[in-house]
């Protein structure tokens, strides 16, 4: 390590000194003692869910007071100016820490909008929200999918038309994840139906208070509602709050897309990552008097292999970094793993547990499972879908050809 | 000693400029019908012009001392070319067993001869059920200080052909590790009929063959445990590199081969199909590479991630040799295509140490499960 990322570092470790402990050790348990919750999904009950999102703000701005709130960022903005590597380091170190959970703001707002309004919105747009979300003030949402345009974007329909100054949006967007928590979201609309669909798309910075702009939670299969279908209502939004050209709005998508692939499927500790331990997966099998089991035992191995190669995956891929070198398919690859091991945790879970999988008896850590294994489905779509990450890992790591798309 | 990415980058360049120069498929092809199953000239040129023999080997003994992240570069690069050498019987089985003894006399008496090409080795553990439980070994040794051996080895690498054949057998203190000299009075081998053809296996017969002792008597469960934890990984480093090769056959076929008006890769189907690939592929590279980093670094970590490493690789190699069959159509079937012998090495490399039933019980193991 050279000596600018050896003083980062130390910098890092004083700052997180002043202001966090260090988290326990979350692979460490005793069954039967402690949280058994295995929610992907937090679904917390709406007061708890604001006070969550309160302890999020406020350490995003502990950290942007100190100088981490926005490492990659230009200082003009608020930001430190470091490279891609100082925010690997800085993450972590900051996993050993017991700190805020702040997904709320950071997953879509910081890691996928914030970059695309630095890289495509107008200078006062940047002024008046850049600074304020690394702060932790505003919260962003991604105003894409509509209940006609999943993975295939490009055919959103939701329409903006122009009215002299102002533009005038009509039409739904769905599954938007922090909506009822965002000051913004990023839109994109249908300004040219005439044109080749990739070409009559544009993008707005959409107030969410703006009149006409209604969230409705949309509840899920695991019973929460973690995200939202948003109406657009004849909302109206002035000319200065367009990213990008009139239909050139596909660009400034794929600017945001390439920064949910970097951000989406890095998880990995919380509550899920106790479904992912060795220990927490023997422990069960001990106390359901399983473990003879000899199939059993084959498939918990197996599951287990891939749980660890892609920890190696990661920490390869991390180390790569590190010593700067590209990462390549890596992140991808993790994250179609990372759906897929908690997938077969869970269905491990199931066959150990049996009936007691579908009605608690109220032992500890038996039915918790459940909750993991109702969130499963959602983990090969979100994000995009697993068969759209197959055919961009097949696209353009190995180069085949793209399939003739209308 | 460790070499940087860029050293690694120059040996693996090395390495496959030599094999593609002397191991193409055509020789592949010749060499694996024939007796030795190796070319001995090719041998020689391995030893002489990049010391393959000599990497492991530590410089007291007139090796070069690299560790196992040098050895899985080599070895991947082998398994991508199918190379039929005893590399992997003297470099991967009989250098790590000799080391694990911690015989220094034995490693000063055969390791130089070893690093310089001269002497071939093999490792001889398993008998007919094939496998390397040192429990379940039969072979007896009986003597005091001069040691005779009798039983049956099977599934003995190039077992016809290694001048250096380190021998498990039990003595009253348990199965111990001996050394037999090829031309040793009641020693036979004979040729076993093997489904990888690239990788000659022979059934040993001892009857009454004078041994030397390797190592303490009694030590073989040891060394025998710590040579299959270096082993694996430099099988799986040699599987990951076959399913690679498997990979980039595929994809390459999938480019070009034009079905229905349309190259093959741009049919949903097919792109899944090489996409799965590469997932077990990276997978592959991810957990042999770490295993023989953490070999390297002589971390705690190691047994665990060799048996990762072993298992993982297993499947991938299995996975990517099968499914680039398909891929390839009626034509990867045929025995003029080179795709049969990569499955062919796929599988026997899968069961070589026991296969999954073995492995898998071996990862939950040291896992504490």
């Amino acid at each position: 390590m050279d000596d600018d990322m050896q003083d980062f570092t130390a910098d890092v470790r004083r700052f997180l000194d002043a202001h966090a402990a260090k988290a326990p050790d979350r692979t460490a348990f005793t069954w039967g003692e402690g949280d058994d919750s295995m929610a992907y999904f937090s679904s917390l009950p709406p007061e708890e869910d604001r006070e969550h999102v309160r302890r999020a703000r406020d350490w995003q701005r502990v950290r942007y007071e100190n100088g981490f709130g926005w490492i990659t960022g230009p200082e003009e903005y608020g930001g430190r100016g470091l490279t891609p590597i100082h925010d690997v380091v800085y993450d972590a170190i900051e996993a050993e820490y017991d700190v805020p959970d702040t997904g709320t703001i950071s997953v879509v707002g910081l890691g996928m909008i914030g970059p695309t309004i630095l890289a495509h919105a107008q200078p006062h747009l940047k002024d008046r929200w850049l600074p304020a979300m690394y702060r932790g003030d505003a919260i962003a949402c991604q105003l894409f999918s509509e209940p006609g345009a999943g993975s295939d974007l490009a055919s959103v329909t939701t329409r903006a038309v122009r009215d002299g100054d102002d533009w005038v949006l009509d039409g739904q967007k769905v599954w938007t994840s922090v909506a009822q928590h965002s000051q913004i979201g990023l839109a994109l609309t249908r300004t040219n139906p005439e044109a080749p669909k990739h070409r009559g798309i544009t993008a707005f910075l959409v107030p969410m208070d703006a009149p006409g702009v209604e969230v409705r939670p949309l509840r899920q299969m695991t019973g929460g509602a973690d995200f939202n279908e948003v109406f657009l209502t004849g909302v109206r939004i002035p000319d200065d709050h367009r990213l990008g050209e009139v239909d050139g709005g596909w660009t400034v998508a794929l600017t945001t897309l390439m920064n949910e692939r970097a951000t989406v499927g890095s998880e990995g500790a919380g509550p899920v990552g106790a479904a992912l331990s060795p220990d927490r997966l023997a422990a069960l099998m001990r106390a359901t008097w399983t473990g003879e089991d000899r199939a059993l035992r084959a498939r918990l191995a197996e599951l287990l292999v891939d749980v660890m190669a892609t920890g190696y995956l990661n920490a390869r891929a991390t180390r790569a970094l590190r010593s700067g070198v590209t990462p390549g398919p890596e992140r991808s690859v993790s994250k179609l793993m990372y759906g897929q091991n908690l997938t077969r945790a869970a269905h491990f879970a199931s066959d150990v547990l049996g009936p007691r999988m579908i009605a608690d008896t109220g032992e500890w850590g038996t039915y918790a499972w459940s909750e993991l294994l109702l969130a499963t489905p959602a983990l090969r779509i979100l994000g995009g879908t697993e068969e759209i990450m197959k055919n961009i890992l097949a696209e353009r790591v190995l180069g085949l050809p793209k399939e003739a798309r209308s | 000693m460790t070499v940087d990415d860029s050293g690694l980058h120059e040996l693996r360049s090395a390495v496959r400029e030599f094999l593609e120069a002397k191991s193409p498929e055509d020789v592949v092809r010749k060499l694996m019908e024939s007796e030795p199953r190796f070319d001995p000239a090719v041998w020689a040129q391995a030893s002489d012009q990049l010391r393959l023999p000599a990497l492991t080997v530590p410089e007291e003994y007139g090796g070069d001392g690299f560790g196992m992240v040098e050895l899985g570069v080599v070895l991947e690069e082998m398994g991508r070319a199918l190379l039929c050498a005893p590399f992997f019987s003297t470099v991967v089985l009989a250098v790590p067993a000799l080391l694990a003894s911690g015989d220094a006399e034995a490693c000063a008496r055969h390791l130089p001869g070893i690093a310089d090409g001269r002497t071939t080795a093999t490792l001889a553990v398993a008998e007919d059920a094939g496998s390397w439980d040192t429990a379940l070994v039969s072979a007896r040794a009986v003597g005091d200080g001069r040691w005779r051996l009798t039983g049956g080895k099977s599934f003995v690498i190039d077992g016809t052909t290694a001048d250096l054949i380190l021998v498990v057998a039990r003595t009253v203190a348990g199965p111990s590790l001996f050394a037999v000299d090829r031309t040793a009075a009641g020693l036979t081998a004979e040729p076993m009929e093997t489904l990888d053809a690239t990788r000659a296996m022979a059934r040993l017969t001892l009857d009454a063959v004078p041994a030397t002792l390797v190592g303490a008597e009694g030590a073989a469960e040891r060394i025998v445990s710590r040579v299959l934890d270096l082993a694996s990984v430099g099988l799986a480093a040699e599987q990951a590199g076959g399913a690679r090769r498997c990979l980039e056959e595929s994809a390459a076929y999938a480019r070009t081969r034009h079905q229905f008006g349309r190259p093959i890769g741009s049919f949903q189907a097919v792109k899944h199909k090489c996409a799965d690939m590469l997932v077990q592929v990276e997978l592959a590279e991810a957990a042999s590479r770490e295993a023989a980093r953490l070999a390297a670094e002589d971390s705690d970590e190691f047994p665990v991630a060799a048996a990762v490493a072993h298992a993982c690789c297993s499947r991938a190699y299995m996975v990517a040799a099968m499914e680039n069959i398909q891929v390839h159509g009626g034509i990867g079937f045929t025995w003029e295509h080179s795709a049969h012998l990569y499955f062919r090495r796929a599988k026997s490399s899968q069961l070589l140490f026991g296969g999954p039933a073995v492995y898998h019980e071996r990862l939950l193991d040291r896992l504490g499960v």
